[in-house]
C-alpha cells in the first residue's frame, strides 16, 4: 500500500466499560458513531458534532474527550467508558453523581446529561470542588433546559464530602 | 383553595403540591433513555436533505446522476417525485398562503431550503451523495431581501409571485380614545425598538424515523405535537388517519422549535412508503441553525403620549414581524399577536392601539420559541415605563407601582382582549422589590472601590396567557385536550393523555394528580404520552398548556372512574354509594375500616368477575375526560377582540448588574423572580421552568443573534462558534420566590409555567444596563446588550454631548 491509497477500513479493537470489542470499521468513522451505531450504546448523545457542546462527552484513557471530535481508529487500542458504565452493575441503584442530579431536579429533557456526568467522572473532585471551579468545569457543556443552577447544586451536593460543606442546595 | 379532591378520599399522603421526584430520569441519567437518533431498525435507510445555498433562486437543474453512481445510495429524490402528496394547508384566511411544498419546487427562498433528499445505506454514503447533488445543482440567483426596509421598499423583489408584495398580513385598529390621549398629553416622544433573531435550539436537534408494517405507517417524530402530526402526514399522503401511527420517543428539547410540521416529517414516511423500507432522518446541528424555526425577529415603532407627573396617558405600537420566507407549517405569525395582546404586561394600561404587521425575507421561517411574543411586547413596553420616568424624573419603580393592577382589580379585561383571571401583580413586585433590595447593596458595596464599574436595576412586570386556543395560530385546531384513565384487574393505573412531554416531567405530574384523584400511589400509575395509538387525541405541549390541561384532563376522567368504582365497591360492600369512602387504597363503609375492598378487587369485578358487579352495571373500568376550559375563545369576538388563553400567569422579573464601563462587560450580580402560576403541582418542577426559562431569557438579552448579510441574505453562522448559547460561566444564580393565585375555571387552580421565565430578561437587562449607564443617559432600545453595543451607547452618548465621559 503506498500513501496514495487512501485506507478505507480498519480493524479496531476498543475496551469499552470494560469489555474489550473488535471491528472493522470505516477509516473515517467517527468515535461517537462508533460508540453508537457500531457498538449499539446510545446514551452517548450527539448534540452538535462540531466539538463545541459536550454533549458526546465520553472518557479515553482517562481523559473527557468529545467523541464527535474523533475517530475510532484513534480509540485502537484504548479504553473508553460512557454513561452506561455509572452505575453500578447489576442493580437499581446510581451513582453518586447520577443520584445527586435526580435528588437536585438537574435534568429535564437529558439530552445534555449523559455528558456532563462523563466531564463531571473524568476529574478529582478534590481538584475541582471550590465554586467557581466547578463553574469552570461544567461550562464546556450546554444545557438548554435547566439554566444550570440545579446541576451546580447536585455537583456541590455530590462533591461536599470532599470540602468536608453540608451538601448545600443552594447553587 | 383545597387541593383535597375529594373528601371521601383520604391519603396519609398527599403527593400534589409537594416535589415528587421525576420518573423521567432514570433513562438519560443511566443512558438508556431512547431519543428520535436511538432508534434502529433493521434495513432502515438513512436520509439526507439538499438544502439551498442560495438565499433566493429559480432552481434551474438537478443532476443527480453522479450521487446516484455512489455506491450505496438507494435514490435521490426531488420535487417532481412528490407531485402526489399534497401542499401543506394554508388554513388562516387572513395571511398570503404560501403554498408550502415539501421539497422545493423551483423557486427556494432562504438559505438552507430543502429541495432534495438522498437515501443510501448510512449516513456517511448519504452525505457524500447530498454533497455531489450540491454540486450538480444549477441556480439561477435572484435578488433578495435581507429584512424589514428590504422587504418593504417600493419595488422590493417578491418573494411568493402570487402576492402583490411582501406583506403577509397588516391588522391595523384605530382607536379613538388613543387619540384622545395623545391631544391631551403635556408630551410625546417616539422610538423604534428591536428584538432580534434567536431560536429555541433544544439540545436534540430534529429527527424523523418512519416505517410501514401491515400497511400502518409509523412516524417517530421528535416532536413536540404528535397528533397533529398525523392529521397533517395523513392528510397530505392522502391515507385514513388511523393508518398513521405518529410516536414522540424521548425528547431532547423542543421550547417551541418542535411545535411546527415540517418538511421532514412529510418526506420521510413518503420516501419509506415509496421504497417499503424503514427510513430515518436525523438533523444535525449545522443544518439545525437554518433548517428549524427562528423567532422574535420584530421592529416596534412606537408613539408614546405622557404628562409631566409621569401619567403614561397612550401609547401607539406598530409590530411588525420579520417572518423569513414563511414557509412553514403552521405558519410562523401568531407571536407578533401575542406581542400585541400581552404588551401592557401587568400594567392597567388600556390606552394601547397595537398594529400587527408580518413580511417575509429570504431568511429561515420563523416561528414558535418560548415565550411566543410575550418577551418582545415586555421589553418595549417596559423601555417605555423607563423612558417616561427619566423624562419626568420619576422614580421608576414607583411608576411601575402606579400602573400595575392592583389586589381585587382581576378579572381584568387588557385592551386587546386577554382576561387576566387572577393574578399577583402588585404584590410579587413589591416582593421582588423587598428581595432585591440585599443584592443592590452587595453589588454596590462590591464595586465601591472600582470607579470603572457601575451598577443598576433592571425591571420588568409581565403576564403569561396560559394554555392557548391554537385556532388562531393555526386556522384549525382549537385548544382542548384528552385523557383516558383506567385502572386493570390488578388494581394498577394506567393514565394515557394526548399531551406530550419534552423535559417538563409531565410523566410524574399525571401521576401525581391520579395518585391524588384515586387514592393510590404514583408508583402504581403508568403514563402513556406522546402516542397517537395509545393515547387519545391532543394538541401537544406548548404555550404553557401541559399543566393546566392534563391536569384538568386527568381530573375529569378520574372522577367519571371513582363514580362507577365507588359503586362496585358498594355493591361488593352491601352499603350505600354515599357512606364508601377510600383510605389509603382501600374503600370501605365509613365510620369502619373493616371489612373493606381493594383497587385489585374493583377491578377485577369491572372486568373479569362481573358477578361481583352490581345488576345491570356495564363492565370495564376505563373513563375518559376533555378538558377545555370555559372561557377560552378561539375566534375574535364583534369588537375584534379575544380572551385566546385559559389563564394568566404573571411575574416579576429584576436584575442587578453591574457595567465595566471601559469595556462594555456586563455581569448580572443578581437576577430575582417572583412567579404566580397558580396552584403548585410540583415546586421542583416549576423552579426548574423558571431557570431554564430566565437562561435562555438571558440568552436573548446578552448573547445570542442570527445576523445576515444585508446585500446576499446570506447567514453568517453556522455553527455553535457564531450564535453563542450561555453556559455554566454565563448564567447567573436566580432566586426564586412564589405566590399562588389560583386558575378561577380550572378545577386545582392550575396555570401554565413553562414560558414566562424568558419573558423578563431583555427587559430587565436592557433596563438594568441603561439604569447603571444613566449619567451618560443611555437608553437602549434593542438586545443583545453586548460589550460592543454597550461601548457604541457609551461613546454615541458622548458624542452627542449628553454627559461627563469616563
Amino acid at each position: 500500500m503506498t500513501i496514495s491509497e487512501p485506507i478505507s477500513e480498519v480493524d479496531v479493537e476498543v475496551t469499552i466499560n470494560g469489555r474489550t470489542r473488535r471491528h472493522r470499521v470505516p477509516a473515517r468513522l467517527l468515535l461517537s458513531d462508533y460508540i453508537r451505531d457500531t457498538v449499539g450504546l446510545t446514551g452517548t448523545h450527539l448534540g452538535c458534532e462540531h466539538g463545541y457542546c459536550g454533549a458526546c462527552t465520553v472518557i479515553v484513557d482517562g481523559d473527557a474527550v468529545r467523541s464527535c471530535l474523533m475517530l475510532a481508529v484513534q480509540a485502537d487500542g484504548g479504553e473508553v467508558r460512557t454513561v452506561e458504565d455509572l452505575a453500578p452493575a447489576g442493580s437499581d441503584s446510581l451513582s453518586p453523581m447520577q443520584q445527586a442530579f435526580h435528588d437536585n431536579h438537574a435534568l429535564q429533557c437529558g439530552f445534555c446529561t449523559a455528558g456532563f456526568l462523563m466531564t463531571l467522572e473524568s476529574v478529582d473532585p478534590g481538584e475541582w470542588n471550590e465554586p467557581e471551579r466547578v463553574v469552570e468545569l461544567l461550562s464546556g457543556n450546554l444545557c438548554r433546559c435547566t439554566g444550570y443552577q440545579n446541576i451546580v447544586a447536585a455537583v456541590t451536593e455530590a462533591w461536599s464530602a470532599y470540602h468536608g460543606g453540608g451538601g448545600s442546595r443552594d447553587g | 383553595m383545597s387541593l383535597d379532591i375529594d373528601p371521601h378520599i383520604r391519603h396519609s399522603t398527599r403527593h400534589i403540591g409537594r416535589s415528587v421526584p421525576r420518573r423521567e430520569d432514570r433513562g438519560p441519567l443511566t443512558g438508556r433513555g431512547r431519543y428520535v437518533a436511538d432508534i434502529k431498525i433493521a434495513g432502515m435507510l438513512e436520509v439526507v436533505l439538499v438544502r439551498s445555498i442560495e438565499a433566493h433562486a429559480r432552481i434551474v437543474s438537478i443532476d443527480t446522476s453522479e450521487a446516484l453512481a455512489v455506491e450505496g445510495v438507494q435514490a435521490v429524490f426531488t420535487a417532481a417525485d412528490l407531485a402526489d402528496v399534497k401542499t401543506f394547508p394554508d388554513y388562516i384566511p387572513y395571511i398570503g398562503p404560501v403554498r408550502q411544498r415539501p421539497l422545493a419546487t423551483d423557486t427556494v427562498r432562504y438559505v438552507g431550503a430543502p429541495y432534495a433528499a438522498v437515501v443510501a445505506d448510512d449516513r456517511y454514503i448519504a452525505e457524500d451523495a447530498a454533497a455531489l447533488v450540491a454540486a450538480g445543482t444549477t441556480y439561477e440567483p435572484l435578488p433578495t431581501v435581507a429584512d424589514l426596509d428590504q422587504a418593504l421598499a417600493p419595488g422590493a423583489p417578491k418573494l411568493h409571485d402570487h402576492w402583490e408584495s411582501n406583506c403577509s398580513f397588516d391588522v391595523a385598529p384605530h382607536k379613538p380614545e388613543v387619540d384622545r390621549a395623545f391631544e391631551q398629553a403635556d408630551h410625546t416622544f417616539t422610538e423604534t425598538y428591536v428584538s432580534q433573531r434567536q431560536t429555541g435550539l433544544p439540545m436534540e436537534t430534529r429527527g424523523v424515523v418512519a416505517d410501514i408494517t401491515d400497511g400502518t405507517l409509523t412516524v417517530w417524530s421528535s416532536t413536540q405535537s404528535p397528533h397533529m402530526v398525523r392529521s397533517t402526514v395523513a392528510l397530505m399522503l392522502g391515507m385514513p388517519e388511523p393508518q398513521v401511527r405518529v410516536v414522540h420517543p424521548t425528547i431532547g428539547g423542543g421550547f417551541g422549535t418542535k411545535t411546527h410540521i415540517y418538511p421532514e416529517d412529510i418526506v420521510v414516511p413518503w420516501i419509506a412508503r415509496r421504497l417499503d423500507r424503514p427510513a430515518r432522518w436525523i438533523e444535525d446541528r449545522m443544518e439545525n441553525l437554518v433548517a428549524s424555526v427562528h423567532a422574535r425577529e420584530q421592529r416596534h415603532d412606537v408613539e408614546v403620549a405622557y404628562d409631566d407627573d409621569g401619567t403614561i396617558r397612550g401609547v401607539r405600537c406598530a409590530s411588525t414581524l420579520d417572518m423569513g420566507s414563511g414557509e412553514i407549517f403552521m405558519p410562523g405569525t401568531a407571536p407578533v399577536f401575542v406581542t400585541n395582546a400581552c404588551i401592557t404586561g401587568g400594567y392597567d394600561f388600556p390606552n394601547m392601539q397595537a398594529r400587527t404587521t408580518g413580511v417575509v425575507t429570504n431568511k429561515t421561517p420563523s416561528g414558535a420559541y418560548r415565550g411566543f411574543g410575550i418577551p418582545e411586547g415586555a421589553f418595549v413596553m417596559e423601555r417605555i415605563i423607563d423612558r417616561v420616568a427619566r423624562l419626568t424624573g420619576t422614580n421608576r419603580a414607583d411608576l411601575r407601582l402606579r400602573m400595575l393592577l392592583q389586589p381585587g382589580q382581576t378579572p381584568y379585561v387588557m385592551h386587546g382582549g386577554g382576561r387576566l383571571d387572577s393574578g399577583s401583580h402588585t404584590e410579587s413586585f413589591e416582593q421582588g422589590l423587598e428581595m432585591t433590595q440585599p443584592a443592590l447593596e452587595r453589588a454596590l458595596a462590591r464595586y465601591a472601590d472600582d470607579p470603572d464599574v457601575r451598577v443598576g436595576v433592571g425591571y420588568c412586570n409581565y403576564v403569561e396567557p396560559t394554555s392557548p386556543s391554537y385556532h388562531l395560530t393555526t386556522g384549525h385546531w382549537g385548544g382542548g385536550d384528552a385523557a383516558t384513565v383506567r385502572v386493570d384487574p390488578d388494581g394498577s393505573v394506567r393514565v394515557a393523555a394526548g399531551l406530550s412531554s419534552f423535559g417538563q416531567g409531565a410523566e410524574t405530574v399525571a401521576a401525581q394528580l391520579a395518585a391524588d384523584a384515586l387514592g393510590v400511589s404514583p408508583e402504581n400509575v403508568t403514563v402513556v404520552l406522546g402516542d397517537t395509538e395509545r393515547a387519545p387525541y391532543g394538541l401537544g405541549s406548548w404555550g404553557s398548556r401541559g399543566a393546566m390541561m392534563l391536569t384538568g384532563s386527568v381530573l375529569l376522567a378520574s372522577e367519571r372512574l371513582m363514580d362507577k368504582a365507588r359503586a362496585i365497591a358498594a355493591h361488593m360492600l352491601e352499603a350505600a354509594e354515599a357512606d364508601i369512602v377510600l383510605t389509603d387504597g382501600a374503600f370501605h363503609v365509613a365510620g369502619s375500616d373493616q371489612p373493606s375492598v381493594s383497587w385489585a378487587e374493583v377491578g377485577t369485578a369491572a372486568w373479569i368477575r362481573y358477578v361481583d358487579l352490581p345488576d345491570g352495571m356495564e363492565p370495564g373500568l376505563e373513563t375518559s375526560g376533555y378538558f377545555h376550559p370555559e372561557n377560552l375563545q378561539h375566534q375574535l369576538d364583534d369588537t375584534g377582540k379575544i380572551n385566546a388563553a385559559a389563564s394568566w400567569s404573571n411575574g416579576a422579573h429584576i436584575g442587578v448588574v453591574s457595567v465595566r464601563v471601559s469595556t462594555g462587560e456586563v455581569r448580572i450580580e443578581d437576577y430575582i423572580v417572583v412567579h404566580d402560576c397558580g396552584t403548585v403541582i410540583n415546586p421542583a418542577l416549576v423552579e426548574g421552568q423558571v431557570h431554564g426559562g430566565v437562561a435562555q431569557g438571558i440568552a436573548g438579552a446578552m448573547y445570542e443573534h442570527f445576523q445576515y448579510d444585508p446585500d446576499t441574505a446570506n447567514p453568517r453562522f453556522a455553527s455553535f462558534m457564531d450564535y453563542l448559547v450561555p453556559t455554566c460561566a454565563e448564567v447567573p444564580r436566580m432566586e426564586v420566590d412564589h405566590f399562588e393565585s389560583p386558575a378561577p375555571e380550572q378545577p386545582l387552580g392550575v396555570k401554565g409555567c413553562g414560558e414566562g421565565g424568558t419573558v423578563g430578561p431583555p427587559a430587565v437587562v436592557a433596563g438594568a444596563v441603561s439604569d447603571a449607564l444613566s449619567e451618560w443617559g443611555v437608553d437602549l432600545t434593542e438586545c443583545p446588550v453586548t460589550p460592543v453595543a454597550v461601548r457604541a451607547a457609551i461613546r454615541s452618548a458622548e458624542a452627542a454631548g449628553a454627559g461627563a465621559g469616563s
